[in-house]
């Protein structure tokens, strides 16, 4: 079973922001990348699969330069070769534009099956793995918790709200936008990235994309909608007076 | 995985005192490939993900989960770096292993662990052992499947290692070595499953044996209770007529002391990545702490007091891993084309760690008094709570004490780091003598007048850097003239003077450094900044360290003479230090960590 | 092209909740524009529906009826709803940011070769459309461009249902061209892993938990302050996803939804996912090292702190305060 992964490089959790003096973007000088956490869940999934079923994971990143450490990354905990659509100036895409250029180099692939995560922790728009299949005219399924490979076809158990959940079978090939949290992450080991030195890494150049339907004109720190009172001191202090005030006033001790 | 290739030929141990050397003849992390940075991030993450959420109950509850650990991160490799792949190792670069040491150091007793199995528990028998040896123990211990241990002290013989009592006598049927005696402060000593121990054959030949745990007669003896990394096992080990087969004798029988010196070279080198990682860790606890803790209605990270103390951590800790991965990288340029498969793979090993022995007591001794700065100035910026054992850097505090005893103490590095040039000297194997009667030529023609110089970036701390390696020289020269081969003796003078040439290689190390990542193209501000801080800074303690030496070995008008010329090596225009730190205090608060 | 067409949700003959949230920000934007306001019902025998949602201010309820529409399933409703696009042309298209939308409005757009616009919480003259960057910690203007459509898809509470403005309107039926070929994915029923022992809906009081609790033998701290002042104890996705406590614990997107008289957060910086299962709490209180987390951002009251000191304190606090 071919399977592609399509991951993104993302900011480091936590990372310290700052906004651009253009406000377009933040300043990404001194950030540190990752992979976005997701993408790990599916690479994962991927990797798994391949454990199971045999066959090929081939990881998909569409970044600048700087990407190919999260590529490495890919490689080191197992998968066999990658694609990088390789352009710093990506940002001007939206994720239909993203999504384009995905599908033109999975389409080369002909994979059985296409995984990616189900969110970004960047931008959180959540739709290039949807997108990515209406564009290879594949079926899809989102926020997936388990996957199972039954000849041609997969039933997978799909995350609905409130706590409810379904399985859904679906013919490949097909993609699959995965849950944070369905499977464990291994960690890249030292033989691993040893290893993903001689792997192939593709660069391809992005063919023409679509423009932006959708145009990210200003990033900002969002103003707090709420006035937080906060209490201020040692802990115990700041503890009596958060006491005091519910007891007195919102009245619920 | 070769690191980076040099274009010169490969710099002579010492000969830094002597040459002047180009940016691009230094190893910095700014040349660490891909692989390594994987690395660091690798071992970063099983640190925060496996090691970090258990540091009380390894602290205070129970050590022995720090084995377990240890053994889950032989399943990455981070305990196999340098071993051979046909022993269960990764086979990767001494570069690879020093960046696994930075990047487990954030916690003083788990480094302990993983650099005591890795380092002295592993080495001899990697780089001593005979095929059978090694395809015998190493795969265990790549893996930790195996703890490894070391034990060369003993309760009467710590710095003066030759000093063990020890025994082992050899079994009448010549097949044992039987060994009875007593070691002392035995890290990883209670849970260890394969001992280096050293002990004298008749009382008299020094001798290295691989003693398995299970040996009958082998007992650790009550876990020490120590200031620091409380974390990490202690224990004394008891021999008692502990039967140890005659193909366990470790190297050869006699010279025991080739092992027991080598080993400590690479371990005090391995011990500047270790402590800076232990710096990086506390300055981004206090930068955190800083920018949370209020006083006077802002956040104490507004104070130039406070910034003045987080600068100073950062350029202390940038000279440290500065000097720390340039000799890392000296080392590796005698090992470009390496391989285990060579016959002599061990010697060609041995040998270029040794070359850099002067170079790796600096490392070790700068590192571990960076690392004390930087945990003292930590528990500063947290005020009382810094006192309070619910904060990191209190752990950390203590934790760091240790690094300036263990690897050959301090002063014992002092002492060999200067001992080690002027032998290096005599066997001609560096023109020291020769330097030292062409400065005092130089000194005594008059002094070339300095109108329209060059100027520029790095200008100053250049000539520095030149000035401060004349005033080494110098003083090296006049104290040897008084002292001739009697100085040996002259402990107070061999450490001034180690600590003049060691501040003249940190100066230097961190300028390269610097020179380095501009000559990139990248911004080195701040680098340049912290260099900038530091050349001038070490300058006043070399001419202090300086002042003390030469009033020691002259008087009258030949000291009045000297001084003059210290004088003049020593001056320089100052600049606006408060201002700079304040630019390298923002960059650490802005990032929330060190950063160069 | 003209309109802003506003695709409400329904499951088995019920409303989820957020379709009346993004009616009235389609009333909003309608207003904005300056165009008419339509909606869309999409299901089998979904006429009740239709004619509940015609009550209120708007043009003009499409009932869009297939039998291969009964279970959801991305391919059929992007084939009904693409079909009612291209028939009625509308210049906006809002979706209620539910599970369900995710898996087929990014399909939808993309048919009209848009991106959607997801997760907005707010619009501006232009109109320009709000997002949240990096979990919440910034926000973005997005600019709509392009010939086609504005797909727009609206964050669970940006917008209150109370705000809808009554009215009538006609109810139309659109029956779409649907081919059972052309659906590929096959649903089976929706289930629960286990019977839910804890209502957290109906808790008056909740004390909840997040990755700040560190390690699982940490969870008691917490558990302490739950007990001493009545509360249930609830906590985020991360704890709940490592086994630490029951998933039926979990308060966010996929887990519960809560509102209870007072919510206290505990060590959780307040990514969307959780926040939008309590948001709509009438007193929130959050605990949290750092001063920039997102919950301090919907919080009434806030202690910046280590909750390894400020927890047991408040346990001390509260039983002082309750003898």
């Amino acid at each position: 079973m071919k399977i592609v992964v399509a991951i993104k490089q993302v900011p480091v959790r936590d990372s310290q922001l700052r906004i651009e003096s253009d406000q377009r973007w933040i300043q990404e000088d001194d950030l540190g990348f990752e992979i976005n956490e997701p993408d790990a869940y599916a690479l994962e999934e991927a990797l798994q699969l391949k454990e199971k079923h045999g066959g090929e994971v081939v990881a998909l990143c569409a970044g600048p330069s700087r990407a190919t450490q999260t590529i490495r990354e890919a490689l080191a905990k197992g998968a066999d070769r990658a694609i990088h659509i390789e352009d710093d100036n990506l940002r001007d895409l939206d994720t239909f534009g993203i999504a384009t250029l995905l599908a033109g180099a999975v389409k080369a692939e002909k994979p059985d099956l296409i995984l990616t995560g189900l969110q970004s922790d960047d931008l959180g728009y959540g739709q290039t793995g949807v997108v990515l299949a209406e564009l290879l005219g594949v079926p899809h399924a989102t926020i997936i918790m388990q996957v199972e490979v039954q000849g041609g076809s997969i039933q997978v158990k799909r995350e609905l709200e409130g706590g409810w959940f379904q399985h859904i079978e679906m013919p490949l090939p097909a993609v699959l936008t995965i849950q944070s949290g369905i499977n464990k992450l291994r960690y890249a080991t030292l033989m691993g990235i040893k290893k993903a030195k001689s792997k192939e890494i593709k660069s391809v150049t992005p063919a023409a994309a679509p423009a932006a339907t959708a145009v990210l004109e200003r990033v900002y720190v969002p103003q707090k909608s709420k006035q937080t009172q906060i209490f201020e001191g040692d802990a115990k202090s700041a503890a009596a007076k958060l006491v005091e005030k519910l007891k007195f006033e919102v009245r619920i001790i | 995985m070769a690191t980076t290739t040099f274009p010169i030929a490969k710099p002579k141990g010492g000969a830094f005192l002597l040459e002047q050397r180009q940016p691009h003849e230094v190893f910095t992390p700014e040349d660490f490939t891909d692989e390594h940075r994987a690395i660091g991030r690798a071992t970063a993450e099983f640190f925060a993900k496996e090691v970090a959420p258990h540091l009380d109950t390894i602290q205070y509850e129970d050590k022995s989960v720090a084995v377990g650990i240890m053994r889950k991160s032989g399943e990455l490799g981070l305990t196999g770096v340098i071993i051979p792949e046909k022993f269960g190792g990764m086979e990767m670069d001494l570069t690879s292993m020093m960046i696994v040491g930075e990047n487990i150091a954030g916690d003083g007793s788990y480094a302990g662990w993983h650099a005591a199995h890795t380092g002295i528990g592993t080495l001899p028998i990697l780089l001593f052992g005979t095929e059978e040896q090694k395809a015998k123990y190493l795969p265990k211990l790549a893996s930790a499947e195996w703890v490894g241990a070391y034990c060369l002290s003993e309760p009467q013989a710590g710095s003066d290692a030759l000093a063990i009592k020890t025994r082992a006598e050899l079994s009448p049927d010549g097949k044992h070595y039987i060994l009875n005696g007593q070691k002392m402060w035995i890290t990883n000593g209670g849970y260890a499953d394969l001992y280096t121990i050293f002990a004298k054959i008749d009382g008299e030949k020094f001798t290295a044996f691989i003693v398995e745990r299970s040996f009958p007669g082998v007992q650790p003896g009550a876990e020490e209770k120590k200031m620091g990394i409380r974390g990490s096992s202690t224990t004394p080990i008891f021999l008692d007529n502990v039967k140890v087969p005659v193909e366990n004798v470790l190297g050869e029988i006699g010279r025991g002391h080739i092992i027991a010196f080598n080993i400590l070279n690479l371990g005090r080198l391995k011990l500047g990545p270790l402590a800076i990682g232990g710096c990086k860790d506390v300055i981004a606890i206090a930068a955190k702490y800083a920018k949370e803790r209020k006083a006077f209605g802002k956040t104490i990270s507004a104070f130039g007091m406070i910034q003045q103390k987080l600068a100073e951590m950062a350029i202390r800790t940038y000279i440290g891993e500065s000097m720390s991965y340039r000799v890392v990288g000296m080392i590796e340029s005698h090992l470009e084309n390496f391989s285990w498969d060579a016959p002599d793979a061990a010697q060609t090993k041995l040998k270029a760690v040794e070359e850099y022995a002067t170079e790796s007591s600096y490392v070790k001794v700068f590192a571990s008094e960076v690392l004390d700065f930087v945990v003292d100035e930590g528990v500063q910026i947290h005020g009382g709570y810094g006192f309070h054992q619910d904060y990191a850097v209190e752990r950390a505090y203590r934790d760091s004490r240790i690094n300036r005893i263990f690897e050959g103490t301090n002063e014992i590095n002092r002492l060999l780091a200067t001992g080690m040039l002027l032998k290096r000297a005599q066997r001609g194997a560096l023109p020291l003598v020769q330097a030292v009667m062409k400065l005092q030529n130089e000194l005594l023609s008059p002094p070339e007048l300095n109108l329209g110089g060059p100027v520029g970036p790095f200008v100053a701390e250049t000539k520095l850097v030149e000035n401060a390696k004349k005033i080494g020289l110098m003083t090296l020269g006049i104290a040897f003239q008084k002292y001739m081969t009697t100085i040996d003796e002259q402990q107070e003078l061999l450490a001034s003077i180690t600590d003049i040439m060691m501040n003249a290689f940190a100066m230097e190390s961190g300028l390269l450094r610097a020179q380095k990542i501009a000559a990139s193209g990248k911004n080195a501000q701040n680098a340049t900044e912290m260099a900038a801080v530091f050349c001038r800074e070490a300058m006043d303690s070399i001419e202090a360290a300086a002042k003390v030496a030469l009033a020691n070995c002259q008087e009258g008008d030949a000291l009045r003479m000297s001084l003059a010329v210290l004088k003049r090596f020593a001056k320089y225009e100052p600049i606006d230090a408060i201002k700079l730190r304040r630019n390298i205090a923002a960059r650490v608060l802005e990032t929330g960590k060190y950063t160069v | 092209m003209s309109g802003v067409l506003v695709v409400m949700e329904q499951q088995a003959g019920a409303w989820h909740r957020m379709s009346w949230e993004t009616l009235a920000a389609g009333q909003q934007l309608a207003e904005q524009v300056g165009q008419p306001l339509y909606s869309a019902v999409v299901g089998q025998g979904v006429a009740a529906l239709a004619g509940e949602a015609a009550t209120k201010k708007l043009d003009k309820v499409h009932a869009v009826e297939h039998a291969l529409l009964k279970d959801y399933t991305a391919d059929g409703f992007t084939a009904a709803l693409a079909q009612l696009i291209q028939a009625h042309a509308p210049s906006y298209v809002l979706f209620p940011h539910t599970y369900q939308v995710r898996d087929f409005a990014p399909k939808l757009a993309a048919r009209f070769a848009a991106s959607l616009i997801s997760d907005v919480v707010a619009f501006h003259a232009g109109p320009v459309f709000v997002r949240q960057l990096f979990q919440g910690k910034l926000n973005a203007d997005i600019r709509p461009a392009g010939a086609g459509p504005v797909f727009v898809s609206v964050q669970a509470g940006a917008f209150r249902a109370e705000s809808l403005v009554e009215g009538a309107a006609r109810v139309e039926t659109f029956a779409p061209r649907l081919d059972a070929a052309e659906i590929r994915t096959k649903p089976h029923e929706p289930f629960r892993e286990a019977a839910r022992a804890v209502d957290l809906g109906a808790a008056e009081l909740i004390v909840s938990v997040g990755r700040g609790i560190k390690e699982k033998d940490n969870i008691p701290v917490v558990e302490e302050l739950a007990k001493a002042m009545g509360a249930e104890l609830a906590a985020s996705r991360p704890i709940c996803d490592n086994g630490w406590l029951p998933m039926e614990r979990q308060v966010g997107s996929s887990g519960q939804t809560v509102s209870p008289k007072m919510y206290m957060a505990v060590g959780i910086s307040g990514a969307i996912q959780h926040l939008v299962g309590m948001k709509g709490s009438k007193t929130i209180v959050a605990i949290n090292k750092d001063s920039n987390a997102p919950i301090f951002e919907v919080a009434d009251y806030g202690i910046v702190g280590d909750l390894f000191e400020v927890v047991p304190a408040l346990v001390e606090e509260v039983k002082k305060a309750k003898s």
